[in-house]
């Protein structure tokens, strides 16, 4: 009885030891890209609760748990802004895709979708990807789907923001002319101001409106296609636009202005040719920065370049990947940047804090106290695809690095003598 | 007048005066740039490094790899201090020219995805001279490359090997005496384009039956041509040649070993039955390509003496895409105390500007893995075997005296992110320079946005 006793404090002791080690960790000795400053400087975090309390240069900070880094690069989590994580496991298997809807258009959300098991998630996050935006593939017409943010922690509980960008696309399409769709465009979003919050009231009403509005009747509108329209102007939601054409880039640039909206243009391989009008009107863009390829008739400016000229006219930049799964290789992306004249500080700040601020994204995308605890502790230089992160960080919890890809490449690395499927 | 006249007539008599072969290559260098480099570190793409150490090259060839090597008057003289010095890479999978920029269906021409069996169209056939990516590739340090047809197909047809020196016709850049390869792909590629229409195959047995069905057509027309050949010159002329066929003619040039075999295969056990197949109807496979799995049977391929082309970290795009492991190359390099046969390879037109960086990520990965490779050793995967692959490597591949000067300068280390090449020659003779802004333009960069200027000029 008596022993009992003492193991139940013993192992009341050893219980709140536990959750005091996880209640605060001090990075010691770091070198700090924060992801606001353009350099970095030398410091220690302390995260607290989730959060980051304190950043000191003196290395008297006091913490339950401290990693010495030992003056290795540490950076605030990296934030893809374009992904299909958590929608798409194996891109040319259908049922492993939920990317698409038959029904809906302009309201389509995949926030339901997502997979928080998915085997793209550890592999990104081990490569130093803590959020990601998720979009879904371009509807038919074109402005549509809602993209969600998700926090990549293999959590069932998800955290995300829900629906929090709409997207939409303009260009040469094979079909029809892109006058007609950038008219259709103009014809979504003269109906989407007009809407009031009367309107939405009522699905009944909305019925009603789509029926009375000749553009909503024939895109066959429903909905939910009605009130993303409307919280599109009434929250300002950023409007994602895939466009590369510099001529393109004009006509949205003039219906952001006749809208008010909150545009982002992705893609933009022709920013280059138009980059004053772009900068007076404070376009963020998302760029591949390592795509060079004149890649079709709308990308014939495509140049490796493009990073720095943008950073030149002081234009906010994020970088996606072309092809899918490895989205963290928007790292190479800004290696590749760099390489062709981007500033190193601009790239960090491309790679996290800019997509936080675009996008809303409360309390992430950088270093600085009272932020989230999404840090990224990194073996050597982040932009050099071959160094790799040695500790993430997301809220404040230390993730496991363990992906599919290392338990394969263990399983054949290891305990040969034993058949394949014997191994771990 | 009378100058240009003479100047004229003895052009086209030399024209119809050579010895001349349809389809041969008629590739020329460019005037020969005879250089002597101080001071470089260099991989020599055979697995060495020197470091501080001087190259020459001269009339088209390495001629010496020393220390304090002479200069002369002969010799442009490049200080090459803290720069580091390459073999040309090589890519053994690339779809320039067959699958152009921009890619569009006019131009879309890799793929003939009209019967599973296509061993009679050649891809050089295919080759648009004037796609605007060689020139990219080019400024990330290729000098040579690999067509390959498209997948679609279980024997898609013969490709081709050239060099990367930009040229209005493809026999004039087509690499002297290189062998022709066979494409051939296992998996859901094949399967998927003809089964969806519902025809052979459809499934991974039919792909197997589609090979072997093949291979006995072409056994038995080998044996034709073969007895034919056999056959004195009397006798020759009291009976037929067995009538040309395309399709058997290239079959039969890899039962023979001079066509080379290059099979797109990912699955470990596709490969390993894809290697039953060769041993059945007795050819030689020389590499299986993208491989993703090739880790799980490196031994089985180190032992048969077959090279995997492989990304450094493409997965998930197709299930059997699946099981990536970044350690995939090193694996395959390390397979049998280091026998193996590994090369990174594109298969994409930017993949195929940074193969340095794809590069760096597999050794990264390797070292990760806990294998002890050097950088020089991990240069060979883009240099020497891949020339090994295309069956070229006795001309070029690596930094020999005597081998052809295609050489890369890099501003630094070629494994880092921040290494541009600097300089790059084909066989001795400058192709591109970042400092003077050498480079060539295809005709399709010419004044397509501004009518005055190339297409990425500012």
């Amino acid at each position: 009885m008596i022993k009992h006793k003492i193991l139940l404090v013993l192992s009341l002791i050893f219980f709140n030891s536990s959750l005091l080690e996880a209640k605060s960790t001090v990075i010691k000795n770091a070198t700090i890209f924060d992801g606001i400053e353009d350099s970095s400087y030398n410091g220690h975090i302390l995260i607290e609760d989730g959060y980051i309390k304190k950043i000191s240069k003196s290395s008297m900070i006091q913490g339950d748990k401290v990693i010495d880094v030992k003056g290795k690069i540490v950076t605030p989590g990296l934030i893809a802004p374009d992904t299909e994580i958590g929608i798409v496991e194996i891109g040319a298997l259908n049922v492993t895709r939920d990317d698409e809807s038959n029904i809906y258009d302009i309201g389509f959300s995949i926030h339901s979708a997502f997979n928080p098991n998915s085997t793209l998630i550890p592999w990104n996050r081990s490569n130093g990807i803590t959020s990601a935006i998720t979009l879904p593939r371009n509807t038919s017409s074109p402005i549509g789907g809602l993209g969600s943010f998700f926090i990549l922690d293999s959590k069932m509980n998800i955290n995300s923001n829900a629906d929090m960008v709409l997207i939409g696309r303009l260009g040469g399409s094979g079909s029809s002319s892109r006058a007609e769709m950038l008219s259709l465009m103009d014809d979504i979003l003269s109906f989407g101001s007009s809407l009031s919050k009367k309107d939405i009231g009522s699905d009944l009403t909305i019925d009603e409106i789509i029926e009375s509005s000749s553009i909503a009747s024939y895109l066959d509108l429903k909905t939910r296609d009605v009130k993303t329209l409307f919280r599109l102007f009434d929250e300002n939601l950023p409007l994602i636009i895939k466009s590369h054409r510099a001529s393109d880039i004009i006509n949205l640039i003039n219906l952001k202005k006749k809208y008010d909206l909150n545009l982002i243009i992705m893609g933009a391989q022709e920013a280059s040719l138009v980059v004053d009008e772009i900068a007076k009107n404070d376009i963020p863009l998302i760029i591949n920065p390592i795509n060079n390829i004149p890649n079709s008739f709308d990308e014939l400016a495509s140049n490796i370049n493009l990073a720095q000229r943008l950073e030149k006219e002081g234009i906010t930049m994020m970088f996606n990947v072309s092809r899918d799964h490895n989205y963290h290789l928007i790292r190479q992306g800004a290696g590749v940047a760099v390489a062709n004249g981007l500033s190193y500080g601009s790239a960090i700040k491309a790679l996290t804090s800019n997509a936080a601020k675009v996008f809303n994204i409360d309390k992430r995308g950088s270093i600085k106290v009272g932020n989230h605890g999404d840090i990224v502790i990194w073996e050597a230089d982040p932009l050099e695809p071959s160094s790799l992160p040695e500790k993430v960080f997301i809220d404040g919890i230390e993730t496991d690095l363990t992906t599919r890809s290392t338990r394969l490449r263990d399983r054949y690395t290891k305990d040969l003598e034993k058949p394949n499927t014997y191994r771990n | 007048m009378k100058k240009i006249y003479i100047l004229i007539s003895i052009i086209s008599i030399n024209t119809i005066a050579a010895d001349y072969e349809p389809y041969e290559s008629s590739y020329e260098p460019l005037p020969y740039t005879n250089t002597i480099f101080k001071n470089a570190n260099i991989y020599d793409g055979d697995g060495k490094e020197f470091i501080e150490t001087d190259i020459i090259i001269q009339d088209g060839k390495i001629i010496a790899i020393g220390k304090e090597l002479p200069r002369s008057n002969e010799l442009i003289t490049v200080d090459a201090t803290g720069k580091w010095i390459t073999p040309g890479i090589i890519d053994i999978h690339s779809h320039m020219g067959v699958y152009p920029a921009p890619s569009v269906k006019t131009s879309s021409d890799g793929n003939e995805a009209t019967s599973p069996v296509t061993a009679d169209v050649w891809a050089e056939h295919s080759i648009w001279t004037q796609d605007p990516q060689f020139a990219l590739a080019l400024k990330g340090g290729v000098t040579t490359f690999h067509v390959l047809p498209g997948s679609a197909n279980l024997i898609g047809g013969r490709g081709v090997t050239a060099k990367n020196l930009q040229r209005n016709t493809i026999n004039s850049m087509k690499f002297p005496d290189a062998p022709h390869s066979l494409k051939m792909a296992c998996g859901e590629n094949p399967k998927r384009v003809y089964g969806n229409r519902g025809q052979a195959p459809s499934t991974r047995m039919g792909n197997i039956a589609g090979y072997r069905k093949s291979w006995i057509r072409a056994k038995s027309y080998l044996s034709k041509l073969d007895e034919y050949e056999a056959k004195s010159d009397e006798a020759k002329e009291l009976s037929y040649k067995p009538t040309r066929d395309l399709e058997l003619e290239t079959l039969a040039g890899a039962l023979r070993g001079d066509i080379l075999v290059h099979n797109h295969c990912y699955r470990a056990d596709e490969m390993a039955m894809m290697i039953d197949v060769a041993k059945e109807f007795d050819y030689k496979i020389t590499a299986f390509h993208h491989a993703v799995e090739a880790y799980k049977i490196a031994d089985l391929l180190a032992e048969n003496n077959i090279c995997a082309a492989l990304w450094a970290d493409w997965w998930g795009f197709k299930h059997e895409a699946y099981d990536m492991v970044q350690a995939n190359v090193a694996i395959v390099d390390q397979a049998r105390n280091g026998t193996g046969c590994a090369i990174v390879h594109s298969d994409d037109e930017i993949g195929i500007q940074h193969l340095n960086v794809e590069a760096s990520k597999a050794l990264s990965a390797g070292i990760k893995a806990g294998y002890d490779i050097s950088k020089a050793r991990a240069m060979k995967w883009i240099t020497s075997n891949p020339a090994k692959a295309a069956g070229i490597y006795d001309q070029t591949g690596s930094l020999k005296v005597g081998k052809n000067a295609d050489v890369v300068m890099w501003s630094k280390n070629p494994f880092s992110v921040y290494a541009l090449a600097e300089k790059v020659y084909i066989d001795g003779a400058l192709a591109f320079d970042k400092a003077s802004g050498l480079e060539p333009n295809s005709d399709f960069d010419v004044g397509i946005i501004n009518p005055s200027n190339r297409r990425i000029e500012e």
